[in-house]
């Protein structure tokens, strides 16, 4: 595990290098956040509810969702495969001792607890303010399910990616593969069309995709909504994270012993 | 350390085939590839039987696209062979098993494993933690590595920073921190300048030397393989059609020797006693020639006569040498 660790730290020290990135990331993190507040304030301005939402209540589900989006950055790993087998240079992994999607695991781990950091800063810093009463979940138990499904989601997304990465041994480009989970990825979440809009049994499919249980219900579920959903997301999610990983080992076995290596 | 007569590398009718599109010229190919696509069959490495022991330095070489990168790629597992026997340190490498891939390591002159934004010394540390190398181990290779290397002033620098040179020796560093039995280098000097490249070769020298780390090194410089290799395997078209002692080789297939000469005043064409010396290029103030070895000598004694301004000698090039090889059949010496 320690060298894992390492990984992590490594790819840690690789974001304080550059001074501005870390900046301008907590700058747009605020100003998204200020964005929000203009808006729904106008939008809560003759109202007390929007949905089962209040504006406090709105402002909590933006301000955690926001936060989590931004830190699922997993879609770097597909491209970071798709290039380097393009660009002959994957071989860097095959060679070192290290499991290579353990690698990208910790390399993603390093990357999110970096920006979970400024983040962080940067939500409490837009909380205290604009002095936001905080909608946060009563029980203990919901949080704890948010967080193990914030976790397997982001394990889930990093799979996908990985995969998605691997298939560049397989087909070359994975361009169009990238496009369709980019737009179900923005389907399920909400962000193409509000999920309330969706009749109920479309509702009912989406929920039983991994998308969902990636930002969108753990938020909900950390400003204390849908709390009856948290087990049989964790469940969804989990079975999700064991599904991709057999898919990624009969891929590598297929693809990989196959690949005739002019990319590596 | 001191690793001796057994085979660590073993293979036999090695085989690497790649299947590539081939499209018709121009848009109407370009359609039709949409409906159908051919596809041929290159083989990069044809059959090759390769035995090395341990503690060998062994150099391989060949013109581009000859096999010698496909080769490296078998043996350090990075691609699966299409056919035949593998063997490297008792694992079959493309199974690429943690246990494997901690007793080797490769060094390709153009793909890197530092962090280009980090310092060599987090790259390191990194390693440390990778190849699991304790803590008392770690710091007695990396002292005697950056002492052997005179690079200690450049370890907390930022790679991106560093020479092509100085990243090198920062390459060969990383890859040896864990004493590895077998270092695989794939054209470690290109496009060093001279100095660096002398410096490399003795730093690799003195690894084999006195470390008995088996090395296999690939590269286009005559200079490389005859400093450092006691042997070489020359590939062809994805054949062995050498094997034996690099001092053979180039006894027997390096035959001319290039002797470029310069004048302060313009000279015109210097009839010349040296007999079978060949003028290449003849310009009023530098000519050029190519002369058989044992009458180099000769030629050189003769054109001092003309008060040169400055004489170079090269060796000829190894893709000269492996087109002579070819020509004449080749030979396997090794025993």
């Amino acid at each position: 595990m320690r060298k894992y660790w390492e990984i992590s730290k490594t790819y840690m020290k690789a974001q304080l290098v550059w001074r501005a990135d870390v900046i301008f990331n907590m700058f747009f993190t605020i100003s998204k956040i200020l964005f929000a507040y203009l808006l729904w304030g106008i939008i809560f301005r003759d109202k007390e509810l929007v949905g089962t939402f209040t504006f406090h209540g709105m402002l909590s589900y933006y301000i955690v969702s926001s936060f989590l989006s931004q830190l699922e950055m997993s879609e770097g790993i597909s491209s970071e495969i798709h290039d380097r087998l393009r660009n002959g240079t994957f071989s860097k992994y095959l060679v070192i001792p290290a499991g290579i999607e353990r690698y990208f695991m910790a390399m993603e781990l390093g990357v999110v607890l970096f920006y979970l950091i400024f983040d962080f800063m940067a939500a409490a810093v837009w909380v205290f303010v604009f002095r936001i009463r905080f909608v946060f979940a009563g029980e203990w138990q919901v949080i704890a399910c948010a967080l193990v499904m914030t976790v397997l989601g982001m394990v889930f997304m990093v799979q996908l990616n990985y995969f998605l990465g691997i298939l560049t041994l397989r087909f070359e480009g994975i361009g169009t593969f990238l496009m369709i989970k980019n737009n179900l990825v923005s389907l399920v979440t909400g962000s193409i069309v509000p999920l309330a809009l969706f009749p109920e049994f479309v509702v009912s499919i989406l929920r039983l995709l991994p998308f969902y249980y990636v930002t969108y219900l753990p938020a909900m579920l950390l400003t204390g909504k849908c709390g009856e959903e948290a087990v049989r997301g964790i469940v969804i999610i989990g079975g999700w994270c064991v599904l991709m990983q057999l898919v990624i080992r009969a891929a590598w076995k297929k693809y990989f012993t196959a690949y005739d290596g002019a990319g590596i | 350390m001191n690793r001796t007569n057994k085979n660590i590398i073993s293979t036999s009718g090695l085989i690497k085939t790649y299947r590539r599109y081939k499209k018709p010229e121009g848009m109407r190919g370009s359609i039709a590839s949409l409906f159908h696509r051919e596809y041929e069959e290159k083989t990069a490495v044809n059959r090759i039987d390769l035995a090395v022991q341990a503690g060998e330095f062994v150099g391989l070489i060949g013109p581009n696209g000859a096999g010698k990168t496909t080769l490296i790629k078998m043996l350090t597992g990075i691609i699966a062979p299409t056919a035949g026997a593998i063997d490297v340190l008792g694992y079959y490498p493309n199974d690429l098993k943690n246990a494997f891939k901690k007793q080797y390591a490769v060094v390709m002159g153009q793909k890197s494993q530092l962090f280009f934004e980090l310092t060599v010394n987090d790259t390191l540390r990194l390693f440390k933690e990778i190849y699991e190398i304790s803590e008392d181990v770690f710091q007695e290779n990396k002292n005697y590595f950056v002492h052997l290397f005179g690079v200690a002033d450049l370890m907390d620098v930022q790679v991106r920073t560093l020479s092509l040179g100085e990243r090198m020796k920062m390459e060969l560093i990383v890859a040896l921190l864990h004493n590895p039995a077998i270092l695989f280098l794939d054209e470690p000097t290109i496009g060093l300048d001279a100095i660096a490249s002398r410096q490399i070769r003795s730093f690799l020298r003195e690894i084999n030397e006195k470390k008995g780390t088996t090395i296999i090194l690939t590269s286009h410089y005559v200079e490389d393989i005859k400093t450092l290799c006691r042997r070489t395997v020359v590939v062809n078209h994805g054949v062995k059609i050498y094997d034996g002692a690099t001092d053979e080789l180039f006894e027997r297939y390096q035959k001319n020797k290039r002797i470029i000469v310069a004048f302060d005043n313009p000279l015109g064409t210097v009839a010349l006693k040296t007999g079978s010396a060949k003028l290449v290029v003849d310009e009023p103030y530098k000519k050029e020639y190519e002369v058989p070895r044992q009458n180099a000598s000769g030629l050189l004694a003769e054109l001092m006569g003309h008060e040169p301004k400055d004489i170079t000698i090269e060796e000829e090039e190894i893709g000269i040498v492996v087109e002579r090889i070819y020509q004449e059949g080749g030979g396997d010496c090794h025993a």
